[in-house]
């Protein structure tokens, strides 16, 4: 292996590690603060239309805040605080909706639409093409030699 | 005059008008059936999570000092209402409020809570006296009350059977022929 090849694999393995660590954190555990606010970023807050309850100053948004925390200082895992919530306000509180069930018709619908786009597109450019390769007929010839004359 | 190509064109496209027609009345018929079979907006309940379930505990402390308890008024039906004084719909269901609850008042088989929805006691203290609230009103100044009934905003209302499970959420004004409806109902499935 040539020294230029080796010089690039090393700076591909710095990469890697680089990316691995930042994305993690460098390993340090996140506050109850953190895991909350991060929790409640994945709520609407009840009393907005397009905040989360991370992001609102609304009352309902700090009481949710305050109740995950406490949740989270109870030792609750992610999920059991997220069915807590959604326990009380139904799944329609969280900003993403689940992709099971009738809400998960959100996500399939969108992909169904494009896939039947596509198939109509294709369908419609082939037939557009055989149509502009189908040849005159003898009726045709004879209709553009009398438009001719 | 229709050219040679046009008319052999002519039936595929025709079909095709057709089937796209169809399909958009299909449509639109269901949508139609969809909206005209929905009940009324001043009949129409919510979803909630917690219909069928225990109601979320309700002990608080009402503006004129007393303690309430839901759970000691099992054995009538109970209509949480969540209200605010700068809340218009909350204004404008008050005399129904009123209505449902001098109705049931000489029976006993049902009652009403009010609980304060992002408001100051101040206001709500004038608020009661002024409209002559006949029910307990429970200050709930962290909103945890409105956080365990999953209120999004006033007004909304939890209507409570004997044995203190939630039957119906409804969402906007009340009415209190609607809300006789919703018990009588409920004691006719046998709650």
């Amino acid at each position: 292996m040539t020294r230029l090849r080796l010089s690039w694999l090393g700076a591909l393995a710095v990469l890697v590690v680089a990316l691995t660590i930042g994305s993690h954190g460098a390993g340090k555990p996140e506050t109850p603060t953190r895991r909350a606010m991060r929790l409640a970023a994945d709520f609407r807050c009840p009393t907005c239309r397009d905040l989360s309850a991370a992001q609102s100053d609304a009352e309902t948004a700090k009481t949710m805040r305050a109740r995950i925390l406490d949740l989270v200082r109870q030792g609750r895992t992610d999920r059991a605080i997220r069915a807590e919530i959604v326990s009380r306000y139904g799944s329609d509180i969280l900003l993403k909706p689940p992709a099971s069930g009738v809400a998960g018709l959100v996500w399939a619908l969108p992909v169904a639409a494009f896939v039947v786009a596509v198939a109509g597109l294709g369908f419609a450019f082939r037939r557009w093409r055989s149509r502009s390769t189908r040849s005159p007929t003898d009726d045709d010839r004879r209709l553009v030699e009398a438009a001719l004359r | 005059m229709t050219s040679p190509i046009d008319a052999r064109d002519l039936p595929t496209r025709r079909r095709t008008g057709v089937w796209v027609a169809v399909v958009i009345a299909t449509v639109m018929v269901a949508f139609v059936a969809v909206l005209a079979t929905r009940p009324s907006a001043a009949d129409r309940q919510a979803e909630s999570p917690l219909l069928g379930r225990p109601a979320p505990a309700l002990i608080g402390t009402a503006v004129d000092g007393s303690k309430v308890d839901v759970s000691s008024l099992r054995g009538k039906f109970v209509l949480v209402n969540f209200f605010a004084t700068w809340c218009v719909p909350c204004l404008q269901e008050h005399p129904e409020l009123v209505r449902f609850a001098q109705r049931h008042q000489a029976s006993g088989d049902a009652t009403v809570v009010g609980v304060v929805f992002n408001d100051s006691m101040s206001s709500v203290r004038k608020y009661v006296s002024d409209k002559g609230v006949i029910w307990p009103v429970v200050s709930d100044p962290g909103g945890n009350i409105a956080f365990d009934y999953g209120v999004r905003g006033p007004p909304e209302s939890f209507l409570i059977d004997r044995a203190g499970n939630v039957v119906s959420k409804i969402i906007g004004t009340v009415r209190a022929d609607a809300l006789d409806r919703l018990i009588s109902q409920a004691k006719a499935r046998g709650l």
